[in-house]
């Protein structure tokens, strides 16, 4: 494999609030960030050489849902656009890899989702093996039950530290307009909750939300021309592991480490916005992750102050690339997630200009 | 800063109603005979995309999770394409761009339906009673179609018999009716007028595959490889007010980007065959057109005149086409896997004489998504 | 206040199983645990490749002892629906005994204080089986009752299917823009959307402008007439599938109201034979009485209009032009 040839900067972001439940088509949500990216910008809509979105047809419960989002968009004049049925993070690796190619420099990428009409934990079991897991209904959250279990066995945290990591993600949220949780609980009161997936309690897990995100990607020196201090893409890669549990090692993730040396993720980082959406895991990220405390993780509270589906890993993007751009950070890294226990990871690190 | 891209192996499933395999099996099938022609095993892929419609066919929430571990995919980035029908080719097209990219040097593209587990028409209602189904449609297009064109009622017979007889000579194809007349497929039920039962497409299970290779390792793979010249996408929305749904601009725009990237400048002529993707038998001369390959409202001429037959002067879909198999999601990659065995030489009883440039296309939607590309035995052909 | 949609997805898969689990799922069904060798290993569920490889495994399977120990596991709690219990049970990875990797799987533990990691259980297999992974449970080791021999399906036919029923229950308000249309269906009229870019004007308005990317609202909202143009339709063979309740053919028509600039689409149309319908041909609404007009299936997708709209007659009026209404043939 070689690296990337072509410097590739996101230019603009925009993302909706994550609303409990949205009352209106998720076109509508997709429409008002891409104007408010065109208007950020100065650009055309047919400045934009390529459109990728990720979304779920199941989260709205009809399939070829994602039809209906091209809406949103603007697809008259006939446009260049991809879908994936993956988080908009993904969607942005497929754009960074096409503006790799070097004959168009300006993509749009797109996450959004209405999870408010379904019930996400029935939804997303069906993520799981058709023959021997989905018939269980075994669902993504109580995987994420047991693996904290694993742990407090490997004594690596307590039900403590998940209400530490949930006390300052909320308390971050609460700076944050497009939060969806506004509460202050200390880990105290936390830990006298009932347990909802044990170890893991109600809270632990991220409340899904309806919302959508996008941001614009453009190559070289136009990223340049099109707002002052572009945050540059240094690396984005995904790896995936086994999709039985009992074949992996709960307490890590390896693919986490791996997706992240192929993006470069080396040296110190201001920021880290991680996809946690059950507590523990955010033990496991930093843990894979080698971060230190140097490193402020989801200030901007994370999926736990707000899990707008098929967006969240593009938020995290968003909200690294806006702390860079606005100066308050140098370096960062975003993390996206998908499936039980951390199945697929992908990482993406980026820098402002000196 | 592209760099070449070439499909070194390819695989595919029997194309049947109801394959007695899991999704893991039904996905090895296609993904280690690609793996096998191009000399390679799991182990030495370097990421995977996978592509299918949408996963209510088959009621499994993204596949790719539980595939992942069937596929060889552990520790390597396993991707995931939707784009309705067309995503086959969709899926193409990004493993295409993997490699070009220079990011990764072998990339397995995986697409399958298993439209036995489900229902398509069910999906298309949106799980409800009352759905109109694909013919339903595009059966006012096709109408459309023939009124503008003044085409004769017997093309589409024509097309439905030509790319069924192709099918018999398709050790995969679904549909395999020996005794396919002009008379059967006209008496035929209607289903949709225009269109009859044997104008359409089957409802098939199947996987397909291909291993896509940088040039360094396409030149050094044991078969001929068919180098990825061009391809391209467009969309447009399936309604509003001015759409020509007959002719969808966003297929014309297509075509004509993806021509003018391989230096085509006379289609019909510099093009040797070409995989369409035809789900009912009047899309044949609707895409020629809407595909530049005939002038307007002339495509069904180059149909009645035996053009399109693997002995013509332009075949189409002599792999016998969707109309012989359909397993929706990988229908697309299908048809760019058959344009790049014509040109590796591998079609087998149905190879076109002489192919060396080829076309693979694919829509979905409301006849608004576009995907397309050609593939060339030559890495720079010198087009006639 | 409109009542708040509900839509229900449900679909029965059936789902072949392969020589690999369908041998395994056989032998569940006649009360036999399974595994697949993998080299000196034994995998339970076993599965069809090595998993770390991907090699293809010999699909001959053996006899797996059904007890074993829990490595992890968490407590539901509250079950929902697709749960196999409707009281609180765990979810654990059980690694059964000469096994090599542990399975997911439910546990009936009655209580949360029974649980804990490095526990030992045991399988349970219930009195009916199907040849489905929830033809058994666990519980802990001591509490199997009624150990099942097993004989009661042995020389039955091979498992080579299961089937999955999937059911999935969706509940949203009606959207306010598709609210204020279907109240004006029972009040007897059409609500369209102009834009106020464009001013073209959507029937029903989906709340947006796609061609200008602008949002439209109360505002932008008028009456259209209530007979228009039939620019496009289809004779439906309804084809047989779940849920569908269809039998007979009948037409599905895109008509464009006076005053629209996009048609109705798939307007079901029972009062006309195939012969009396044609692009161009005029027709009127004939509304039901207002107080029996009923907006079932109506949703922030869909809006079939029969529960509202009687029927549909020709006005008697000449034809429009059909060369003009091309770009209507939606």
């Amino acid at each position: 494999m070689t690296d990337h040839s072509r410097d590739v900067a996101i230019v603009a972001v925009s993302q909706t609030p994550a609303y409990g439940a949205f009352a209106g088509p998720e076109p509508v949500l997709i429409m008002r960030c891409v104007n408010d990216l065109l208007s950020r910008t100065g650009l055309e809509r047919h400045d934009i050489d390529f459109t990728l979105a990720g979304s779920c047809d199941y989260l709205s419960g009809a399939p070829f849902a994602f039809v209906m989002n091209i809406d949103g968009v603007g697809a008259w004049p006939p446009v260049y656009e991809s879908h994936v049925e993956m988080d908009g993070a993904w969607a942005l690796f497929e754009a960074w890899i096409r503006l790799q190619l070097g004959d168009i420099d300006v993509a749009l990428v797109i996450g959004s989702g209405r999870s408010s009409p379904g019930n996400n934990r029935e939804i997303f079991a069906l993520q799981g093996d058709p023959y021997l897991s989905a018939p269980l209904g075994l669902d993504p959250a109580s995987m994420a039950g047991v693996q904290a279990r694993t742990l407090l066995d490997a004594n690596i945290a307590t039900e403590a530290d998940f209400a530490a990591v949930v006390e300052r993600s909320w308390k971050a949220a609460a700076d944050n307009p497009n939060a969806l949780v506004r509460r202050s609980d200390t880990a105290d009161q936390l830990l006298n909750q009932p347990h909802y997936a044990a170890p893991l309690r109600a809270h632990d897990v991220a409340p899904v939300a309806d919302g959508a995100a996008a941001l614009l990607i453009v190559a070289g020196d136009r990223a340049r021309e099109l707002c002052e201090r572009p945050v540059w893409i240094q690396g984005i890669e995904h790896r995936i592991e086994s999709h039985h549990p009992g074949y992996r090692d709960l307490t890590d993730s390896p693919s986490t480490r791996t997706a992240a040396a192929k993006a470069g993720a080396d040296g110190t980082f201001d920021v880290a916005e991680l996809m946690v959406t059950h507590s523990h895991e955010e033990i496991i990220m930093r843990r894979a992750l080698g971060l230190t405390d140097d490193t402020v993780v989801n200030p901007s509270g994370g999926p736990l102050g707000g899990h707008p589906v098929m967006a969240t890993g593009l938020v995290r993007v968003i909200e690294v690339a806006s702390r860079i751009a606005d100066g308050s950070a140098q370096r960062g890294l975003a993390h996206a997630s998908s499936g039980a226990c951390l199945q697929q990871n992908l990482i993406c690190v980026l820098q402002g200009d000196d | 800063m592209a760099r070449p891209c070439a499909v070194i192996g390819t695989g595919q499933t029997d194309y049947r109603k109801k394959l007695d395999l899991t999704l893991d099996g039904l996905v090895r099938w296609a993904a280690i005979e690609a793996l096998e022609d191009a000399g390679m095993t799991f182990a030495d892929v370097d990421a995977i995309v996978i592509g299918k419609a949408p996963d209510a066919l088959e009621g499994v929430v993204m596949p790719e999770l539980s595939l992942a571990d069937a596929l060889g995919a552990v520790g390597k980035p396993i991707h995931r394409v939707h784009t309705a029908g067309s995503v086959g080719a969709a899926t193409a097209i990004t493993g295409t761009t993997m490699v070009e990219s220079g990011r990764y040097d072998r990339v397995l593209v995986v697409c399958y339906e298993k439209q036995s587990e489900g229902n398509a028409t069910w999906a298309l209602s949106g799980g409800k009673s009352g759905g109109q189904g694909a013919g339903g449609t595009f059966a006012p297009w096709i109408r459309s179609y023939i009124e503008r064109s003044g085409a004769p009622e017997d093309i589409g017979w024509k097309v439905a018999v030509k790319d069924r007889r192709n099918a018999l000579r398709n050790p995969h194809a679904h549909l395999r009716i020996q005794d396919i007349s002009i008379e059967k497929v006209r008496d035929s039920p209607m289903l949709w007028d225009p269109l009859h039962f044997l104008e359409s497409c089957p409802s098939s299970d199947g996987a397909a595959a291909v291993v896509l290779a940088s040039e360094d390792v396409a030149r050094k793979s044991p078969g001929k490889p068919a180098w990825v010249i061009a391809h391209a996408k467009r969309t447009e929305f399936g309604q509003f007010p001015g759409r020509d749904a007959v002719r969808p601009q966003a297929g014309v725009d297509c075509s004509t980007v993806l021509y003018q990237e391989a230096g085509i400048t006379d289609p019909r002529g510099q093009i040797d065959c070409a995989e369409i993707y035809v789900p009912f038998s009047w899309y044949e001369p609707m895409w020629l057109e809407g595909l530049l390959l005939a002038p307007i409202n002339e495509g069904w001429h180059m149909t009645d005149n035996g053009d399109t037959e693997i002995t013509g002067s332009f075949p189409v879909n002599a792999s016998g086409g969707v109309l012989s198999s359909n397993p929706i999601g990988a229908s697309g990659l299908i048809r760019c896997l058959e344009a790049a065995n014509q040109v590796r030489e591998r079609g087998g009883d149905y190879q076109v004489d002489g192919a060396r440039v080829a076309l693979g296309h694919a829509y979905g939607g409301a006849a608004q998504y576009f995907a397309m590309w050609i593939v060339s035995s030559d890495l720079q052909p010198a087009y006639r | 206040m409109l009542p708040d949609v509900d839509l229900l997805l449900e679909y029965p898969y059936t789902r072949t199983t392969g020589p690999v689990l369908g041998q395994f799922l056989t032998g569940l069904r006649d009360g036999h645990l399974l595994g697949i060798r993998n080299g000196d290993e034994v995998l339970c569920p076993p599965l069809e490749y090595d998993p770390e490889t991907a090699k293809g495994l010999d699909p001959v399977l053996v006899e797996v002892a059904t007890e074993g120990t829990v490595t992890s596991w968490t407590w539901v709690a509250d079950p929902t629906s697709t749960h196999p219990f409707d009281h609180p049970f765990a979810f654990a990875l059980v690694l059964l005994d000469g096994t090599a990797h542990p399975m997911a799987h439910a546990v009936d533990a009655g209580s949360i204080d029974e649980m804990s990691t490095g526990m030992r259980v045991a399988i349970q297999f219930h009195e009916e089986r199907t040849g489905s992974i929830t033809d058994f449970h666990f519980v802990p080791l001591g509490r199997v009752h009624v150990r099942d021999s097993g004989d009661g399906a042995d020389g039955a036919e091979p498992v080579t299917t299961i089937v999955q029923l999937i059911s999935l229950n969706y509940h949203e308000p009606l959207h306010a823009h598709r609210a204020r249309f279907a109240q004006g269906l029972l009040d007897g009229r059409f609500i369209g959307q102009r834009s106020p870019a464009s001013g073209k004007v959507y029937v029903p308005g989906r709340g947006y402008d796609p061609l200008e990317r602008v949002e439209m609202g109360e505002d932008d909202e008028l009456t259209v007439a209530d007979r228009g143009t039939v620019t496009s339709f289809t004779v439906i063979t309804p084809i047989d599938y779940y849920c569908q309740k269809e039998t007979k053919p009948y037409i599905r028509a895109s008509i464009l109201l006076d005053g629209s600039d996009s048609p109705l689409i798939s307007v079901d149309i029972r009062n006309l034979e195939e012969s009396d319908i044609r692009v161009g041909l005029r027709l009127q609404a004939v509304w039901r009485p207002a107080g029996e007009r009923d907006l079932t299936g109506i949703d922030n997708r869909s809006v079939p209009l029969e529960g509202v709209i009687e029927r549909w007659d020709p006005t008697g009026e000449p034809d429009a032009d059909a060369n003009k209404l091309r770009e209507f043939t939606q």
